[in-house]
């Protein structure tokens, strides 16, 4: 089973978001961008599927700048991805999602896939644009919020969950497939050191970006605020339950109005 | 300038999700008097949902009536969404801030050549284009974006628009038929669901009110006093991960990153400490309130309001008072 598995770089969870100086987007500077949530979980989703197919091998691929995007890509390739390749997005640093997903779909092409995966939204701009985009532009089904991805070998179709707001569907489908994973059935694995030590080597396709179609309607972003910090909770004073009870039942409707 | 404004419908159990009402308010809300706002609906059967859009004071409705879109992905819908758009003269499609607008919204954006974007909170003329805001980082930041181009589709983020009051008007419906989208599209089959334990309220994502509990509570048997505090509200009931992984309850109802993120009009967080991976899935909530008993707990830094104290007389307090103002 050919597999690749697109993944972004994203700022570490810790970072101190502030706008750049033009105020449109993150400040990159200083920033460190790595593999993160829902993207670890599709890459542990590609090699789970690996080990359990016989043949199978995992490309990742990524869009961004240098070096993030290398840096990404080596990140994947410590934990086990057989191939990588760099879409080199040039300078662009906050381009749509739907760009990103035309980028990747013109290298698709040229690539074997019987199963594409991305994590179900990237940790950052939080947009989940992807997997649809790029499952229209590759003329194949996409699900999103999938969880638990299994090969049933003896029928030949992907099984797996989505959850919804009200059910937990079971579906069916045979490859290929773009998935925006939620959940693998594992916790997403660290990388051993050999394995990082080796990753540094290892050779990294570099594709460079197709030219933008400038036809297309995109968005851009404008401006990148962060929320007036919050003042910390007001605390309810005092001296039985049943008085913090009635004070908080009165501040809920009175002041915050948001109680009956 | 402008076109229609086609609101994209979704059905459980036959009836419009609460999610779509909201985008009809949405569609209200940033348009002239002038603008005409379409219902869009798919599914086996679109009488009710299309009475649903009457009801709210949307006349014109597209509808797919298929059988086939009882079971079919998201995938095979697109076309019909796009043909519907197109057929009302729309330059906005508004989809709900659902697992099923979410899926849709980059599929329709490459299909209908619009610009696309998921989880607004606010949309507005400006200059001429669409311009939203929306959260990102978990709510950490926000940022405006600007929708270049004739056309957009809009993805909403859940209660960031209240519903319209009730306006009945007379509906006509028109059924869609886009050239029948490629085969492959109709293959995935859904072979089963179940309902996802969420307790007996609304689910956790379309709540207006969400309470959930978390290690504080200790142990599985306790955790009734959450079950009950929500109840008495009309409350979703949600978890913090400590309480998932324990298997005290169901991982469906972990709000946080590995979870669902929830942004209703009341988040109670009881004997939750506020790590990251929590808040990163609550943040947004437009009121927070925190019971715990440790006053240097991270979660008073995001509540608006806190009480510290023991839960275990605190909810129960708070749960009679809440039954005794309801009742009155
Ligand atoms: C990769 C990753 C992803 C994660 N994803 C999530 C996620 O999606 N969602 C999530 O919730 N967590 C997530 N976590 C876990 C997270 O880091 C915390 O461990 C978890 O949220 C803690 O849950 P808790 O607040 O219930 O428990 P604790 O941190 O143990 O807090 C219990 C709180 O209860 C209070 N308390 C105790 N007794 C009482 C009493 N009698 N009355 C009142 N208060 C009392 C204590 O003061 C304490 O603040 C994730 C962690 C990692 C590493």
């Amino acid at each position: 089973m050919e597999i690749v598995v697109c993944i972004k770089p994203v700022p570490e969870p810790e970072t101190r978001l502030r706008a750049a100086p033009d105020g449109r987007i993150l400040d990159p500077e200083g920033v460190k961008y790595v593999l993160t949530g829902y993207d670890e979980s599709a890459v542990e989703q590609a090699l789970l599927l690996k080990e359990s197919v016989p043949g199978s091998k995992v490309r990742a691929v990524s869009f961004g700048p240098s070096p993030r995007a290398e840096e990404t890509l080596r990140a994947a390739v410590a934990l086990g991805c057989d191939s990588a390749t760099w879409i080199d997005s040039g300078a662009e640093p906050s381009p749509d999602p739907v760009d990103v997903a035309r980028a990747l779909a013109g290298t698709l092409r040229s690539l074997p896939h019987d199963l594409v995966l991305c994590g179900k939204q990237a940790g950052d701009d939080e947009a989940g644009l992807v997997a649809g985009a790029l499952g229209e532009l590759l003329g194949v089904p996409d699900f999103g919020y999938v969880v638990d991805l299994r090969w049933d070998a003896a029928r030949s179709v992907f099984t797996f969950h989505r959850m919804t707001e009200t059910l937990q569907e079971s579906w069916e489908a045979p490859g290929p497939l773009v998935i925006g994973l939620q959940q693998a059935w594992n916790d997403p694995r660290t990388a051993k050191l050999p394995a990082i030590l080796k990753s540094r080597k290892a050779p990294i396709d570099k594709v460079p970006v197709p030219a933008p179609d400038a036809h297309a309607s995109r968005s851009r972003a404008t401006t990148f605020a962060l929320p007036p910090p919050r003042a910390g909770a007001k605390l309810i004073e005092y001296k039985t339950p049943e008085e913090a009870a009635e004070r908080l039942v009165k501040v809920l409707r009175e002041e915050a109005k948001v109680f009956p | 300038m402008s076109g229609a404004v086609l609101v994209v419908g979704e059905l459980r159990e036959g009836r419009l999700v609460p999610s779509v009402t909201e985008a009809v308010g949405a569609a209200r809300a940033i348009s002239g008097p002038g603008t005409p706002i379409v219902g869009f609906v798919a599914g086996p059967s679109t009488d009710a949902a299309t009475k649903e859009f009457g009801r709210l004071g949307v006349p014109d409705v597209r509808t797919a009536s298929d059988p086939r879109f009882d079971r079919a992905p998201v995938s095979a819908l697109a076309a019909f969404v796009a043909q519907a758009a197109g057929d009302a003269g729309a330059d906005l499609v508004l989809v709900p801030g659902t697992t099923f607008g979410r899926d849709l919204v980059g599929r329709l954006g490459i299909r209908w050549n619009a610009a696309a974007v998921t989880g607004v909170t606010e949309v507005q003329r400006a200059d001429g284009a669409w311009q939203v805001r929306r959260p990102i980082f978990g709510g950490r930041a926000t940022e405006t974006r600007r929708l270049d181009g004739a056309r957009a589709v809009v993805g909403l983020r859940p209660h960031a628009y209240a519903p319209p009051p009730d306006a009945p008007v007379d509906v006509r419906s028109t059924a869609v038929a886009p050239r029948e989208p490629p085969a492959n599209l109709w293959v995935p089959k859904r072979v089963a669901e179940e309902p996802v334990a969420s307790g007996s309220g609304p689910s956790l994502t379309d709540a207006s009110i969400v309470v959930s509990g978390g290690r504080g509570l200790r142990a599985p048997e306790n955790f009734h006093l959450v079950d009950e505090l929500a109840a008495s509200l009309g409350a979703a009931v949600g978890a913090s991960r400590a309480v998932t992984d324990a298997g005290w309850r169901p991982s469906s109802l972990q709000v946080g990153q590995t979870g669902k993120a929830v942004s209703p009009q009341l988040y109670l967080a009881v004997g939750i400490s506020g790590a990251i991976q929590h808040i990163v899935g609550m943040v947004s909530s437009r009121v927070i309130v925190a019971i715990n008993s440790d006053a240097t707990a991270p979660i008073f830094k995001v509540a608006d309001y806190g009480v510290v104290g023991d839960l275990f007389q605190i909810v129960p307090a708070l749960t009679a008072e809440i039954r005794r103002v309801r009742s009155a």
